[in-house]
């Protein structure tokens, strides 16, 4: 008898594929979804990247917001495919109508996600095409295409979150509150405009935002200033899918859905398993050999390294920080720090740049020591991150040592200036493309303390830390700046 | 091809909050036959059909569908669906929806072979969404059967329909039925259930009361409709023994009776001008009625 229910192989993946068909066909058709998640981006992008970016002849920001237009246009279709067509089809009784019918398990779901991905690469390709030929931005086929694979797969958080808003909200309300999320999400992520621009407030709390993280990758990629590592944005991108994803289960399995066939809490397992392994492999390459404490973390790392090619984390393990707190007080008439290399004055030439930077010792350091370490020079136009500054490598040859910081709680530098902003960058991690933490801070004619809680920045990898450079990446024009007795204890 | 029990509720329970919806309710259908299940509103059909179909889950009692639990996708691959509150995505076109529908079953019809069945080619050209309220629901009797189901549900299918369209879905009912398929249809028409079931149940307050084919339901009610044309009053007919109702309806006088001969004696005698009689067993509908109101009689 069973023979006669049994479908071919074949049938069942038509049957998915058949069903993500229809759900394209169905959401181009849908003026309603497609005109925003389509276009918004597109639109916004060629008005406030490209058109307003070159009347300022800034092609800089042309680039940078190509990147966080990219993200936008990933939030749309998972917000609006599941926050607003779940909650209609709700209550319009067309998932109970596919729940008696035999719909294959989860093939309403995967239908969904997979056209919102799809939207979401067309949304990517046409931004590329734009930034290109009418944004004249400069990309490299490898940064496209990493932009690209971002944008497609930072769609399942915004699907996660989307399919807690559908099961919770009316099909009448949801509009309304999919725009609340998504649109004060994008602004406040950096996305329309870049995060420098914001009161320093919006700027700390910007992390609590999915959006926030897959900017920074963005960013990362094509080499703008961003914050973290790409693994640490992973993790926690994963998280908020797995968290909204059984968040929006459980509602709707309390609700009488079965959106996952006739065993949910196998295939709610097998998801949250997938999930957290992700997160563990993210976290162990960020934290390295911390959690190589557990057998399983110590698997998991084994993992990430076979996966990314890396050579084995242990392997390539900081140096741990010797007990000195003074790292350079520019007392003792040289710029050298208690160890390492530097500090020296660096520009951005080997990038390719204009920008240059000149040090010397000067007298009247901080709370009245004999002298501090002075940095003038210029920010040119010549690149699109144009940075100058001064340089330190804690251990052995610039950025190939790596130091291993852990054991230090904060770091602290007493800095004065000309009123710019700069920023206390460090390069950390395996990779020594991976991006630079970069701390803002004010000058002023009075010094300053700068204080860096080490442990509020995990995505810094600070058992093996590259580079410390304070210095700035523009406005063009000159600059000046002292610093004095920096610390790490 | 042995299984004669398609599907079945036993000793179903089902509460939502204070209401007890179902309270031991049990139903089998049956290989190739057409099950009608009737009640009043609030009886329970449609908590017993989501139930059957693994919408909801039953309090207490085992539903199956083809020997598995209804929300197994196997006994769900061999059942059609049509319901009465649903919306279709309204953008897509009829044939789309078809095939989206087919491509769920294992040995569905050919999707063009359905739309010619039920003469749907005039409605390809346009958006669901863009069809009238019958002609939707035609496009929804057909996304129910063109899984080639053993046992298809059809929940008021006839709701919205003209007389003609009416018709014409009753005849294909008949063929499928014909065909080999087991029909269980629930319907507030009493004259659907007349015209198509092989067999009735009759839920009231979430219980079967009856069941039987239709003449066994008939025949639960006793009493008989006269009607002739008299010159004899209302009022006076109604003093008479065994007379429960009487009604003028234009210029017939409407009498129902338990005792129709003693009636006819009697009606002769009074009036010897009577003419035009006419005598007729209850239908389904009287049938209900008094099966339902019995069986409130006896719950008070």
């Amino acid at each position: 008898m069973n023979t006669v229910s049994n479908m071919s192989g074949s049938r069942l993946w038509a049957a998915y594929l058949g069903e993500m068909r229809f759900e394209f066909i169905k959401s181009l058709r849908t003026p309603a979804f497609a005109v925003p998640t389509l276009f918004f981006p597109i639109l916004f992008y060629l008005m406030f990247g490209i058109l307003f970016g070159s009347m300022r002849g800034n092609s800089k920001q042309a680039l940078e917001l190509f990147a966080t237009y990219g993200v936008f246009g990933a939030m749309g279709p998972g917000l609006f495919g599941f926050g607003v067509s779940l909650a209609i089809e709700r209550e319009q009784g067309l998932l109970t109508l596919k729940q008696a019918l035999p719909q294959p398990p989860g093939a309403y779901l995967l239908a969904r996600a997979a056209m919102a991905m799809l939207f979401v690469g067309i949304i990517a390709l046409m931004l590329t095409l734009m930034a290109v030929f009418v944004g004249q931005v400069t990309l490299t086929f490898s940064q496209a295409a990493q932009l690209f694979a971002i944008d497609v797969l930072g769609a399942l958080p915004f699907c996660a979150i989307g399919m807690w808003v559908g099961a919770m909200v009316s099909g009448a309300a949801s509009p309304a509150i999919v725009n609340l999320i998504f649109l004060p999400m994008a602004f406040l992520s950096g996305l329309w405009m870049p995060m420098q621009y914001m009161p320093k407030v919006l700027i700390d709390f910007a992390p609590i935002w999915p959006s926030f993280h897959l900017a920074q990758m963005a960013l990362g990629t094509v080499g703008a200033p961003s914050s973290g590592t790409v693994l640490g944005h992973v993790a926690v991108l994963t998280g908020v899918t797995l968290v909204f994803f059984l968040l929006a289960m459980r509602r709707m399995h309390g609700s009488g859905f079965r959106l996952l066939g006739a065993r949910p809490k196998r295939t709610l397992a097998i998801v949250a398993a997938a999930g957290a392994a992700v997160i563990a492999l993210s976290m162990s390459g960020v934290f390295g050999g911390k959690q190589a404490a557990t057998e399983a973390a110590s698997a998991a790392t084994d993992a990430t390294s076979a996966a990314t090619g890396t050579p084995d984390p242990e392997a390539a393990r900081g140096v741990a920080a010797p007990e000195a707190i003074v790292l350079a007080s520019f007392d003792g008439g040289s710029a050298t720090a208690a160890y390492g290399v530097g500090w020296s004055a660096a520009g951005d030439g080997m990038r390719g740049g204009n920008s240059s930077a000149t040090q010397q010792l000067v007298d009247g350091g901080a709370a009245g020591s004999k002298s501090a370490l002075e940095v003038t020079g210029t920010i040119g136009d010549g690149i699109q991150y144009p940075f100058a500054g001064t340089m330190f490598f804690p251990q052995g040859p610039p950025m190939q040592g790596l130091m291993d910081y852990s054991g230090k709680k904060t770091m602290t530098l007493q800095a004065r200036g000309d009123g710019r902003r700069y920023m206390l960058m460090v390069i950390s991690g395996l990779a020594v493309e991976g991006i630079p933490l970069m701390f803002d801070f004010e000058t002023g004619p009075e010094w300053r303390e700068v204080r860096l809680d080490l442990a509020k920045f995990s995505n810094v990898d600070w058992k093996r830390v590259r580079a410390i450079g304070v210095g700035t990446m523009g406005p063009v024009g000159p600059f000046r700046f002292q610093i004095d007795d920096v610390r790490l204890e | 091809m042995t299984q004669t029990t398609l599907a079945s509720l036993k000793g179903i329970r089902k509460r939502f909050g204070k209401v007890q919806a179902l309270d031991g309710f049990d139903l089998a259908v049956n290989r190739g036959e057409l099950l009608a299940v009737l009640g009043p509103n609030g009886a329970g059909k449609s908590t017993a059909i989501s139930i059957l179909l693994g919408l909801q889950a039953a309090d207490e009692g085992t539903a199956e569908l083809f020997g598995h639990a209804p929300q197994e996708i196997d006994g769900r691959r061999r059942i059609g669906v049509m319901m009465q509150e649903v919306m279709l995505p309204g953008v897509m076109r009829p044939r789309e929806l078809l095939e989206q529908v087919a491509s769920y079953y294992p040995t569905p019809y050919d999707v063009d072979a359905v739309i010619a069945r039920l003469s749907l080619e005039n409605l390809l050209k346009r958006p669901y969404g863009k069809l009238s309220g019958g002609q939707k629901r035609q496009v929804q009797f057909a996304l129910a059967i063109c899984g080639r189901p053993e046992l298809l549900f059809l929940d008021e299918p006839s709701a919205g329909l003209d007389v003609q369209a009416r018709e014409a879905l009753w005849k294909v009912v008949r063929e499928l039925q014909h065909e080999g398929c087991s029909i269980l249809l629930t319907t507030h028409y009493l004259e659907e259930a007349e015209a198509l079931a092989d067999r009735v149940a009759v839920m009231a307050r979430g219980r079967f009361i009856a069941g039987g084919s239709v003449n066994e339901i008939r025949a639960h009610v006793t009493r008989k409709q006269v009607s002739c044309v008299t010159r004899l009053t209302a009022d006076s007919v109604r003093a008479w023994p065994d007379v429960a109702q009487v009604e003028m309806e234009r210029d017939r006088l409407q009498i129902s009776t338990r005792n129709a001969e003693a009636l006819l004696v009697r009606l002769f005698r009074e009036d010897p001008q009577l003419s035009d009689i006419e005598v007729k067993r209850a239908g389904l509908a009287e049938a209900f009625t008094e099966l339902t109101n019995h069986s409130a009689r006896e719950a008070a």
